[in-house]
């Protein structure tokens, strides 16, 4: 199949429909988790769910897309991640598409593979445009990592794998069990569904 | 959950081109970190950027949504650098076993102001324009109309799921949900509460996507809009100003690099 034909078939209407239902899965599902103070964000469980059943490109625009909404709306230093948030989209379906997640130890290997290629992106703008710093929680990791003689970049790396290995294994899984546990009725109308469900 | 940025008015920053202010802010955005003399370029188009909301009257609400979003950040930013900045060496001041250095303190200061700078840009655009109208423009501009869709709906969809999401916190509380209390409980509180949530909103997607296709959503035929957003010529060679100067700062820069200038 051409990339084009691909395209065409990976952004239906339905996909389009399901894009945007995940884009506010995405946000309102982040507020509850702050409201109950989990130490996780699961901010990003509707573009691994899109990547899961509509693949790469359509879950990393869902990813892209939510944080431009959010910067539109609420704060606009989460549209600086945007394309942190695409990168997740795109290394789930990726991960999808290769078989990863058929079984619950390559969901695992799936959240690895999601914090490596996130933090490739959310490295570089962490330090070049924040200094290394959020105001966040993490940002105690940054400090102590500097305070024992590291330089401003190895300090971001293992704060922003620290702070997202965790999160990342869990929406894995949580996106996988939603799509097992969808109605067959659903799932035939997805594109890519067959790449995660047995 | 509002539109909580717009800021309803009628100045002339209100009546804009919806795309006129967002390439400014691109333009400023870009300048900020890629321009020559990094502390002038940092500095300026927040000036510019604060004195065109103080004319159109919403300076106050943005000076306030930039204290209330970079507070923590700045805070943390002089206090990590200031203490444990990599580059210290000029010694400020001495806190028990802490040390103040001078390159620390600089550097969170080129942070701040840039970010400062970014914010005040960007809020111009946002705290003046209703997403709604951004969108639209973006459409009369050119975008897919499936690329519009897909920032139009979850604007509309937000306050929806918003209040479902209450329902569903009220009827799983009064089934003796604890939502407070230790980890564990609180773990526990995210499934009754997110479940529901998801599947109906994906129950819904079918729906929605059918309703779409009924109204010739995916028809290639032009579509026709109830209202026009006015756009005027002069804003259009504006826009083009505004990103030849960003480009030219940007070149500038990247050309006294490569020669070594720095």
């Amino acid at each position: 199949m051409s990339l084009k034909e691909q395209l065409k078939k990976d952004f239906s209407t339905f996909t389009l429909a399901l894009i945007a239902v995940a884009i506010v899965l995405n946000i309102v599902i982040g507020q509850i988790v702050s409201l109950l103070k989990l130490p996780i964000f699961l901010d990003s469980i509707g573009t691994v769910l899109v990547a899961l059943v509509a693949g790469p490109w359509a879950g990393g625009l869902t990813g892209l897309l939510t944080n431009l909404i959010w910067g539109l709306i609420t704060d606009p230093v989460a549209a600086a991640f945007a394309p942190v948030a695409m990168i997740i989209g795109i290394a789930a379906g990726l991960c999808a598409k290769y078989g990863l997640f058929k079984k619950w130890w390559g969901v695992i290997i799936s959240g690895v593979i999601i914090t490596v290629a996130l933090s490739i992106i959310a490295i570089p703008i962490r330090v070049y445009m924040f200094g290394g710093i959020t105001g966040s929680g993490a940002d105690f990791i940054t400090a102590y990592l500097l305070a024992t003689g590291k330089d401003l970049f190895s300090a971001v790396i293992i704060t922003v794998i620290t702070d997202n290995l965790l999160d990342k294994i869990v929406t894995a899984f949580l996106a996988w069990f939603i799509v097992k546990g969808l109605p067959k009725r659903f799932i035939s109308r997805t594109p890519r569904a067959n790449a995660v469900l047995e | 959950m509002t539109l909580g940025l717009y800021t309803a008015g009628d100045s002339w920053l209100h009546r804009l081109f919806p795309i006129t202010k967002l390439i400014f802010s691109l333009s400023a955005i870009a300048i900020i970190f890629g321009g020559p003399n990094k502390w002038l370029s940092a500095i300026l188009p927040g000036v510019i950027s604060i004195l065109i909301l103080w004319s159109a009257g919403i300076a106050w609400r943005a000076l306030k949504l930039i204290v209330q979003l970079l507070t923590p950040i700045a805070v943390i930013l002089f206090i990590v650098h200031g203490f444990f900045g990599p580059a210290n060496h000029q010694i400020l001041m001495r806190l028990g076993p802490f040390v103040l250095g001078q390159e620390g303190l600089m550097y969170a200061s080129l942070i701040v102001v840039r970010l400062v700078s970014t914010l005040a840009s960007s809020l111009l655009l946002v705290t003046s324009t209703h997403p709604g109208s951004l969108i639209q423009a973006l459409e009369q501009t050119g975008l897919s109309r499936k690329l519009v869709y897909l920032l139009g709906s979850p604007l509309l969809l937000l306050p929806q799921m918003a209040r479902r999401i209450q329902t569903i916190r009220s009827a799983q509380q009064s089934r003796g949900l604890e939502t407070q209390g230790n980890l564990l409980q609180r773990i526990k509180a995210l499934f009754p509460l997110v479940a529901p949530l998801v599947f109906s909103a994906l129950v819904d997607v079918e729906e929605r996507s059918l309703a779409l296709e009924v109204r010739g959503f995916s028809a290639p035929t032009p579509k026709t809009n109830l209202t026009e957003i006015p756009d005027t010529t002069k804003q259009q060679v504006l826009r083009w100003g505004m990103i030849v100067i960003a480009v030219c700062f940007l070149v500038f820069e990247f050309w006294r690099k490569r020669n070594g200038y720095d």
